[in-house]
């Protein structure tokens, strides 16, 4: 039977000189899934990120590999992962091509296979007009390309990506998110940003870290409903005529478009009742979802405003 | 796959001016030094013909001159090494490494052999002049085998030094001024004991020069050879426990 589960971190933390960086960490990652991490800086995301690749040893807790635990199998678990750090582990005065059969060396490819593989990451990461050129003589969006394909280059089940599109300009880092999108559809792909964005665009869950800790795991696109609704009606109404239906705290006429806030206990089935019966004309009712933004603003500056009181 | 370290390593330092400049300047220094020799020598000559068992080319010219390469070596070493590591951790490249499972030991030995590869060609440039003399003039081939043998083995201990104090820092000027403190310590080591007359204690068997004399002057010696083993060991033990440290210690 094929381990769908490709990573498992259990109860994983890591305390740098006294500071505990990462606390108590629990996440599972299956094969096919694209894994937004998003934090503010300092959060712990690269941290964690260097736990999974054995980068780093966590001071508590464990990291399995396909289910395998990482500190007893390091070289398994090594070539299940593909890692680009933050910043991408290039040798400037190589060219492109020796760089990734070195890299594929490493991972203990040779012959035919060395070249296949190399000649696929060229491939999967657009490199092929800049074999040939030194890294350090590429620009900032190939030097990451080149960092992204000495990830894959020895074909790993599960890649981990530190920042891929910090320093690039918007057609570099849309292009290095649909290769990431490629990326993640027979693979696992870990992303770690603090670009929403980034994972807008690319995830299909995100974990956002604050504090070294897990403050949500979940899908990108069901985020909680922050019980606002969006409602259009035909009738040219006042605020205070919304204000004076139960359960509505407050309205906002936006965009031709009323938004309203409610009252955590009345229901939208409620609400509609209560337009219906006002004979305003209900055109369109929308229950609002918090954006990935607001949930991510909301747990950093709910815990700031705790650390300030 | 210390092996495939190695190679790269080798490459790498083929692809940088440093070493090339290094290389270069260094064997321009170690030509003049052979020429003037090489020019006291044949004024010399006609003086010393006629006595029995009188010093010849190879005291006078070859081994002084492998006597400079010993001394460059102090000097060239720590430079050509001090970014063995050290470089790696700066521009985040030793990451590759660590990540690729292939363990801390092997990648510090691979280091080592790469960067011992490049010295060992250093050796084999800078023998060919003295060796090229072998055209005119009978050499003792045997005698200036056993001092390049001596001098390999005494590299082999200065390159282990140099991966040791490129892993203990991230800064490459830093690791090349401890491997070169550490080269002149051994170095200068029983220099107040010689100066007093001992020369068979303890601090003397510590010294690098004397081990490396008896092969200038074609002895091969279990003892000499087991301390620049030893350095070298030590010195890539505690480099790789440096290594390790990174991922505990982060």
């Amino acid at each position: 039977m094929i381990e769908d589960t490709l990573l498992r971190l259990e109860g994983v933390g890591r305390a740098l000189a006294g500071r505990i960086v990462v606390d108590d960490l629990n996440l599972t990652l299956d094969r096919g899934t694209v894994l937004g991490v998003l934090g503010v800086n300092g959060a712990g995301k690269s941290t964690t990120l260097k736990m999974i690749c054995g980068i780093l040893s966590p001071s508590a807790g464990r990291v399995l590999i396909s289910g395998a635990d990482f500190r007893e199998n390091p070289r398994t678990g090594a070539s299940a992962i593909g890692y680009l750090p933050e910043q991408p582990p290039l040798y400037a005065e190589l060219r492109v091509e020796e760089y990734l059969s070195f890299c594929a060396r490493l991972r203990h490819r040779s012959g035919t296979l060395l070249k296949a593989a190399v000649n696929s990451a060229i491939d999967r990461c657009g490199l092929g007009d800049v074999r040939h050129r030194l890294l350090g003589n590429l620009s900032k969006g190939f030097q990451q390309r080149a960092g992204i394909a000495q990830a894959i280059v020895h074909d790993p089940s599960l890649i981990v990506l530190d920042e891929p599109s910090s320093g690039l300009d918007p057609l570099q880092s849309s292009n290095i998110r649909s290769l990431i999108r490629e990326l993640g559809k027979d693979r696992a792909v870990i992303l770690s940003t603090h670009l929403i964005a980034d994972v807008n665009q690319c995830c299909d869950r995100v974990a956002i870290l604050h504090r070294g800790k897990l403050r949500y795991d979940g899908p990108v696109n069901v985020l909680a409903d922050d019980h606002s609704v969006l409602i259009r009606i035909a009738a040219d109404v006042k605020s205070e005529a919304w204000t004076s239906i139960a359960g509505v705290e407050s309205a906002q006429f936006v965009d031709g478009a009323w938004r309203i806030a409610r009252s955590g206990d009345a229901s939208i089935a409620q609400l509609s009742d209560a337009i219906v019966r006002k004979e305003w004309g209900l055109l369109e009712l929308r229950p609002q979802q918090a954006s990935l933004e607001q949930v991510f603003l909301r747990i950093a500056s709910a815990d700031d405003v705790a650390v300030a009181a | 796959m210390s092996l495939v370290v190695a190679r790269n390593e080798w490459r790498r330092l083929f692809m940088t001016p440093l070493a090339w400049v290094l290389l270069a300047a260094v064997l321009a220094i170690l030509a003049y030094f052979f020429l003037v020799s090489l020019g006291a020598f044949l004024t010399l000559m006609p003086k010393i013909a006629g006595i029995a068992d009188a010093p010849g080319v190879t005291d006078l010219v070859v081994l002084p001159l492998f006597r400079g390469v010993a001394s460059l070596l102090l000097i060239i070493v720590p430079m050509l090494g001090m970014r063995a590591i050290a470089a790696d951790r700066q521009n985040g490249s030793l990451v590759l490494l660590l990540a690729s499972g292939i363990g801390d030991a092997r990648i510090v030995l691979g280091k080592y052999i790469g960067l011992l590869g490049f010295i060992v060609v250093f050796i084999v440039f800078s023998s060919l002049m003295p060796l090229s003399l072998d055209i005119g003039t009978a050499l003792d081939i045997g005698r200036i085998a056993t001092a390049i043998i001596g001098l390999i083995l005494f590299s082999s201990a200065l390159t282990g030094i140099a991966v040791a104090a490129s892993a203990a820092t991230q800064s490459p000027a830093l690791a090349a001024s401890i491997a070169l403190v550490s080269n002149l310590l051994l170095w200068m080591l029983d220099a107040g004991a010689r100066y007093e007359g001992v020369s068979s204690t303890f601090i003397n068997y510590l010294a690098l020069p004397t081990h490396l004399e008896p092969f200038l002057h074609g002895i091969v010696s279990t003892v000499d050879v087991v301390y620049f083993v030893l350095i070298a060991l030590v010195a890539l033990t505690l480099a790789t426990r440096r290594v390790g440290a990174l991922r505990t210690r982060g």
